[in-house]
């Protein structure tokens, strides 16, 4: 029996906030565009959305985790008088370069908890706040894996972080997140590490964030609402970043050979990043 | 109550016992085993009549200080506005009361002729010529002469004749009958207009756990609240000193984003300041001080803000966001310190350290830097707090990977001009075998490769 006949079912369709999987709306406009068709085309309501976590999974900054959503940010800042609180970013949020994106400088807050505890909460209270339009929280720890963080932890205050987070956020934080980021209005963006994917986490929508070599970056829709998984999306950026300068090789460089520049080919797996990707005063040569 | 080991002040309880005032603190202790002595703090006490005289300024703006005891207040210009003199002395004694002080109370004409009739126990508005000479607060020794001649009341002493008395008392005995009675001018000395808001409580016994002082500190900040309203002034940091005899005093600092005069903001981030408190073993006295103060401009607030026309869906008053985020902000900076909560801005400088500055986020950005955004300068939306050196492989940039130079080199030069060393780097964007994009550059001198930046 389909549901419209049965009047029970359609009762409880209407009433409890049900959805159905086959009918992802994509007339209707609610988020946020993120600036990308092709994303726009597989987000429900169209856009990044208004409120609710969204997890984005990766293990190497650099890909393109954050111009993917400096479009929406950018747009976000200049309309709405809220904040934008960047929390524990594992850098320098670089002005510059924000400006050159178009995100007004003057909505944004840094915030850098010493702890995971103090982090915890100071993402709680943001999300709470109905003063906040977006919360970036940076916890891209991989759960149980403890490579870093003895090494870390000895080395100068500031690296409690690891601490509270050492195994990732549970299931129960994100939900209170999820809380808060509804009960607030604020849209909930949480970097987490790429096997984070793993486990089951109660956020709306939950994405993983891949390398790509010209100029894109490949994602993967694993969670959404009222849709199931997509295959890789390739997010073109078409900034020109990730394209060798025409003349480049033609350059004279006199530290450089020549044939330095052309691009030898990956030697090693591509799993190992360049650095620890935690906050870089625990940088050291190897 | 002592002072220099003498008694000074006693109870019934203590008076039946035998224990006069004067007598010494070993005198005492022999008549009763079980005294409680206090010592007398008499700068304490002055702070007290200080702070007094600051609350009391709701009532009046001419308010003089009249120590050790005394304060004098002007209310003529009161009356139409409290709707009586009753009124004003009604409020002043509940006031007081709250406050946890008693105090006599009296209303004349003239200053002298008030304290008089308080220090007597006289009611109001008491004819100068009924009040006893002992209570006229002059010398001991010309009450000691007057009453020796016979003279109790104030009538007799004006009966006697003027030349008389001023040879023999004095002719500042004289002016001080002359302005008690209102023939000859008195002028006060009062108070400033700087606010100036210090208010403590002592605790009779030690205060151990913290969470018992959210009581004595709601009742501070009322009181806080209060001195701000009436003066419509706001506050942009105030502070809180925990003290105990044998421990050095803890001192808490509340900064505040924005001017605020809130006062169930000040009662959530003094909660939040007395969460972390975890060193101080005991405490018996706490203090609020506030110094800077700012008058409170009067925002004309949306009419529809706080009320159910405020929009449900999402889109509320710009008004009600900014208050949000400041609230926000103040709690951040409550619990995490200044340091760890702050904005971003541009910075008129072309070396890539320097192009930003932290800001407070209380501060009012510097509109006026001219907007040096080039389109075609490529910039990593994160920089590293300190350039990563990175290994080299065949005279190539090396980082567990192979790089992949693909933009650059653009030539930064600096540090000749203050002072450091001369620094010449060759700014490149590169791939990482790994597919990230990072920002290197090269020293010139060196010709060592490091990692400066990623393009997240």
């Amino acid at each position: 029996m389909s549901p419209q006949q049965n009047p029970n079912l359609q009762k409880l369709m209407q009433n409890s906030g049900l959805w159905r999987a086959s009918s992802i709306d994509r007339e209707l406009q609610s988020g946020i565009s993120s600036g990308f068709d092709v994303l726009d085309r597989e987000l429900p309501g169209a856009g990044w959305p208004a409120d609710g976590v969204t997890e984005l999974l990766y293990d190497t900054p650099g890909i393109g985790e954050f111009r993917l959503l400096a479009p929406a940010l950018a747009r976000l800042s200049r309309s709405q008088s809220r904040r934008i609180v960047l929390i524990s970013p594992p850098y320098i949020p670089y002005p510059p370069a924000l400006h050159a994106l178009g995100i007004d400088l003057d909505a944004l807050l840094v915030v850098r908890p010493g702890n995971g505890r103090d982090m915890l909460w100071a993402m709680e209270q943001a999300l709470g706040s109905k003063g906040c339009s977006v919360v970036l929280a940076w916890a891209n720890r991989t759960p149980g894996r403890k490579r870093s963080t003895g090494q870390a932890q000895q080395k100068g205050p500031g690296n409690g972080l690891e601490k509270g987070l050492e195994n990732g956020l549970s299931d129960k934080q994100i939900r209170r997140l999820q809380v808060a980021s509804k009960e607030g209005r604020s849209w909930h963006i949480l970097f987490r590490p790429a096997a984070a994917a793993r486990v089951h986490s109660p956020a709306e929508l939950r994405i993983h964030l891949g390398p790509d070599t010209g100029g894109a970056i490949n994602l993967k829709i694993l969670k959404r609402r009222g849709g199931w998984e997509t295959d890789v999306i390739r997010v073109n950026f078409n900034d020109g970043l990730n394209q060798p300068t025409p003349d480049f090789t033609k350059l004279f460089i006199p530290s450089l050979k020549r044939n330095h520049v052309i691009s030898n080919q990956a030697r090693r797996p591509l799993d190992r990043p360049v650095f620890p990707a935690t906050a870089d005063r625990n940088l050291h040569p190897e | 109550m002592t002072t220099r080991n003498r008694v000074c002040h006693i109870n019934a309880a203590a008076e039946a016992f035998g224990i006069r005032v004067g007598s010494s603190v070993d005198t005492a202790s022999t008549l009763v085993e079980q005294i409680v002595v206090c010592n007398r703090d008499e700068a304490k006490e002055q702070r007290m009549l200080r702070h007094l005289a600051q609350w009391a300024y709701q009532f009046t703006s001419h308010v003089s200080l009249k120590p050790p005891l005394g304060l004098l207040l002007e209310a003529g210009a009161s009356l139409k506005l409290f709707g009586g003199i009753q009124n004003i002395t009604g409020r002043l004694q509940g006031g007081l009361a709250g406050l946890g002080f008693t105090a006599a109370m009296s209303v004349h004409h003239t200053p002298l002729a008030a304290m008089t009739c308080a220090r007597a126990g006289l009611p109001h508005m008491t004819p100068p010529e009924k009040m006893p000479v002992s209570a006229l607060g002059v010398e001991a020794r010309i009450i000691e002469a007057l009453q020796k001649t016979g003279v109790r009341s104030v009538a007799e002493v004006l009966a006697l004749p003027p030349a008389g008395l001023s040879r023999r008392f004095g002719a500042d005995f004289m002016d001080h009958l002359q302005r008690l009675t209102g023939n000859a001018a008195d002028p006060q000395r009062y108070i400033g207009e700087k606010p100036v808001f210090v208010s403590e409580i002592n605790f009779l016994s030690d205060i151990t756990d913290t969470s018992a002082l959210i009581f004595p500190v709601h009742r501070l900040l009322q009181e806080f609240h209060e001195f701000l309203m009436t003066r419509q002034l706001r506050i942009s940091a105030f502070e809180f000193r925990l003290a105990h005899r044998h421990h050095p005093p803890r001192e808490i600092t509340v900064t505040l984003a924005e001017p605020e005069n809130d006062l169930s903001l000040f009662r959530l981030l003094i909660q939040l300041q007395l969460d972390k408190v975890r060193d101080v073993p005991e405490v018996d006295s706490v203090r609020l001080s506030a110094h800077r103060f700012v008058s409170s401009e009067s925002v004309s607030g949306d009419l529809f803000h706080g009320t159910r026309f405020q929009q449900s869906d999402g889109r509320s008053g710009a008004l009600a966001d900014r208050e949000n985020g400041l609230r926000l902000i103040n709690m951040l900076h409550t619990r995490l310190g200044a340091q760890a909560c702050f904005g971003l801005a541009l910075a008129n400088d072309h070396r890539p350290e320097k192009a930003w500055t932290q800001v407070p986020v209380h501060q009012r950005r510097d509109r006026s830097l001219p907007d040096m955004s080039d389109e075609s300068i490529k910039r990593p939306a994160f920089l590293l707090h300190k350039p990563y050196r990175l290994q080299t492989r065949d005279n190539r940039p090396w980082g567990n990977g192979a790089l992949t130079l693909l933009a650059g080199p653009e030539r930064i030069d600096f540090g000749w001009w203050d002072g450091d060393a001369h620094v010449s780097r060759d700014y490149f964007i590169a791939r990482h075998s790994n597919g990230a994009l990072y920002w290197l550059y090269q020293e010139q001198q060196s010709h060592d490769w490091y990692l400066h930046g990623i393009f997240s």
